[in-house]
């Protein structure tokens, strides 16, 4: 395992240089081929979801540990013809920076905090599997000179912290990328391989599938019972707030589908990883827990049926196979828990530049400085910002050890944290009439519904539980996900479809003397009504107040989306034009700076020279213009032709005025070094649009 | 042997609920004209989509019957 540590440190450090600007370090240059993109994105989903999680799932219920992996496909339509062409073309570098966009710098701000709370707790989710995954393998305590020192879960998750921290710090997306990917095959393997020596262990399929009870072969949870694990909970925690959550907020998985090099190569990315890569890592993750099962039940003392499910994965991997492989699979699963951190970690880092420490540096009117030597200071100030964020996610650990199981404290997370901005983004991407009043509203209103709901589960979501029994220690893990969402989404509806009476209110308001005073006393208003809800619910418990409160917070909804209507300028037309998945034609025009060539063309394969100058534009031939169906003025994507470097070998330009040399692309120096182009290799020019 | 309400009802739920998404899904998608039928690479993706909701109901009908009959 140390081996591998150092192996793969050095690994991402390595492709550090490939990181020459911040669009590099966070983006990986836009220039990576769908299938490495695919791959990649294994190793961080299977290691948010990971080893220790499932296959203590599997062992508690059997198949049924497969379901979360098997539900994503219901919203691939909305990303691949909305979210996905939108974060592309409008060239955002963080989910707040597109609610800036499209809504207000209130509604970035307001997004950035839920953000990062979500952000650094998967951060922390993912620190506390890790220490939990690592724990069952490491002695009590060491000695150094002479000392003995304990291993605490805290201890260890630090050490790892320190190591992930490294190499995200230096080696930045692309370092990402590449460790993912080597990780991504290493974690599928060893997952396959621990199958293959359970089955042999237990004598073949046939025999594993016999000993199986049928409840244990059901591929689906059984509908609202036990409260811990039911289907109808994890439908709405994790195939509808999680889906979403997953494809549409998940800003290290949303940057990995940035860094292909085109929308269509996302598309297949994705719909190559939901459709095969996620089924496979479905069995992966949990095969351990059902071959500890079956072990369980032929050869109870080998694993005795009450093994804690948490270290079911160590177990059974120690029965089945021999001391070396055992060595490699616990290697991997380190590998697929450290793959989520590192993505999470990068992930953040670009919230923090592009939605704190860009709009600090801009209010405070930092001095002008050139646009390398900005990109230079925010490259370090994102190599500080990664070491902090790690930090924090050790810190927020602190949080989530309380829950019983790794698998609990997550879906309560994704319950908790995801809907609001889960309903703000699916219907700002799809709405037009959605208002910057209505989004915010949705964030105030449908937080305080929320923590209203966290106080009273029995009451408010009671009516939502489809039969689920209420577990007073953890009540509703997962279907409060189905409460969280209505709520929010009825504060977005009711918002939205008042806008104009808002409108209207807020016109007459302003043509009276004494309008401002009267908005700073409705928004005074509407923050008291908040503070007070918190209070009260600390204080008291009485009957009174779950009416009171349901209705002031639709009072104080309704006064927020006054205030942002009366603060905020808005205007629909160019706040959704580009925004939303009703105009992704204009937001194409907008991505190039100029009409559309949609003419299917083919690739063209050319040898390279340098130009001089700094003219960012690449020259090719006449007839490899009419090859590409491209004219002066287009997009181009240039790579070399190793298929095999997946892209990591080419860089982004536009097409400048056509010359004789057939074969030939003239470059400049920018695009040598961004492409990291070898002299005398082949290239292939590819229009983009 | 479990009963319907804990071996299909998961099922038609899933699909169900699910399918109704994903058919809003593709009516906003086609709607919005984000999916252009026009385009060959829209129609292949178009289908793609199609293809990969059936996809996973035959996995999840087949895991269900496999370990209800077999």
């Amino acid at each position: 395992m140390i081996v591998y540590f150092t192996v793969i440190m050095l690994f991402g450090t390595y492709f550090g240089r490939y990181n020459r600007s911040t669009k590099d370090f966070f983006f990986g240059g836009r220039r990576f081929a769908w299938w490495l993109i695919a791959f990649s994105i294994v190793a961080t989903g299977v290691g948010s979801h990971s080893f220790v999680k499932y296959s203590a799932k599997g062992f508690e219920h059997g198949i049924s540990s497969t379901m979360t992996y098997i539900n994503d496909w219901f919203f691939v339509p909305f990303f691949m013809f909305g979210w996905l062409p939108i974060i592309v073309y409008t060239k955002i570098r963080s989910i707040p920076e597109y609610f800036e966009k499209r809504f207000s710098p209130s509604a970035r701000f307001l997004a950035t905090i839920l953000l990062l709370f979500y952000m650094i707790g998967y951060i922390g989710i993912g620190f506390l599997t890790l220490g939990k995954a690592a724990m069952p393998m490491l002695p009590e305590s060491f000695s150094l000179f002479g000392s003995v020192y304990p291993i605490t879960l805290m201890g260890v998750i630090i050490i790892i912290a320190v190591i992930t921290g490294i190499y995200i710090t230096f080696g930045g997306q692309t370092a990402v990328i590449f460790t993912d990917l080597l990780q991504g095959f290493i974690l599928l393997f060893a997952g396959l391989l621990l199958f293959f020596f359970g089955l042999d262990y237990l004598g073949g399929f046939g025999v594993f599938w016999d000993i199986l009870p049928t409840e244990w072969k059901m591929p689906l949870a059984r509908f609202n019972e036990p409260s811990d694990f039911n289907f109808v909970g994890i439908f709405w925690q994790d195939g509808i707030a999680g889906s979403i959550g997953f494809l549409f907020m998940n800003m290290g998985l949303v940057m990995r589908f940035m860094a292909t090099k085109s929308v269509n190569e996302g598309r297949k990315a994705a719909a190559f990883n939901i459709l095969f890569m996620l089924p496979i890592s479905a069995i992966v993750v949990g095969n351990a827990g059902w071959v500890g099962k079956a072990i369980s039940v032929i050869q109870p003392d080998v694993v005795p049926p009450n093994t804690s499910p948490d270290q079911i994965f160590v177990v059974v991997a120690n029965i089945v196979s021999h001391p070396g492989v055992f060595g490699f699979i616990m290697a991997a699963l380190t590998a697929a828990l450290m793959s989520t951190v590192d993505t999470l970690i990068n992930a953040t880092a670009a919230i923090y530049i592009n939605d704190v420490h860009r709009p600090v540096k801009k209010f405070i009117k930092a001095k002008l400085l050139s646009e390398k030597e900005t990109d230079k200071r925010e490259l370090s100030a994102a190599r500080y910002s990664s070491i902090a964020i790690t930090m924090l996610g050790v810190l927020s650990v602190l949080a989530f050890k309380s829950f019983p199981t790794v698998y609990e404290a997550h879906g309560y997370f994704h319950s908790t944290l995801t809907p609001p901005l889960v309903v703000a983004i699916f219907l700002g991407v799809f709405w037009r009439r959605f208002t910057p009043a209505a989004v915010i509203s949705t964030f105030v209103g449908g937080v305080a519904l929320m923590i209203l709901g966290a106080f009273y589960p029995s009451v408010l979501i009671a009516p939502f539980d489809h039969g689920i029994q209420m577990d007073p220690s953890h009540p509703y893990s997962y279907i409060r996900a189905f409460y969280n969402l209505f709520v929010c989404m009825a504060i977005a509806l009711m918002v939205t479809f008042t806008t104009s009476h808002q409108k209207s209110f807020i016109e007459r308001l302003k043509a009276g003397d004494n309008h401002r005073q009267i908005m700073t006393i409705i928004t005074t208003i509407s923050v008291l009504i908040f503070i007070s809800m918190l209070v009260v619910l600390n204080l008291t418990s009485a009957g009174w107040v779950i009416p009171v409160y349901m209705i002031l917070v639709f009072v104080m909804s309704y006064i927020v989306s006054l205030s942002v209507t009366y603060y905020v300028k808005y205007d629909e037309k160019n706040n959704t034009e580009g925004l939303t998945a009703w105009s992704l034609t204009r937001a194409k025009e907008m991505f190039k700076g100029s009409k559309l060539n949609e003419r299917e063309g083919e690739k063209a394969y050319v040898n390279w020279k340098l130009k001089e100058g700094e003219d960012d534009t690449v020259n090719l031939s006449r007839k490899a213009l009419e090859t590409m169906a491209a004219d002066v003025g287009d997009l181009v994507y240039i790579c070399d032709t190793r298929g095999y470097l997946g892209g990591l070998k080419s860089c982004h330009s536009v097409i400048g005025e056509p010359h004789e040399e057939d074969g030939i692309i003239y470059i400049n120096e920018e695009h040598k070094q961004t492409g990291l182009f070898v002299e005398g290799r082949k290239l292939y020019a590819e229009k983009e649009m | 042997m479990p009963s319907f309400f804990n071996s299909w009802l998961p099922f038609i739920y899933l699909y169900g609920v699910g399918g109704l998404l994903f058919l809003s899904g593709m009516v906003i998608a086609r709607k919005s004209g984000a999916l252009n039928m026009q385009r060959k690479t829209h129609r292949y993706w178009y289908k793609v989509l199609i293809f990969g909701y059936f996809y996973f109901v035959f996995i999840h009908a087949f895991l269900t019957i496999a370990a209800l009959y077999w």
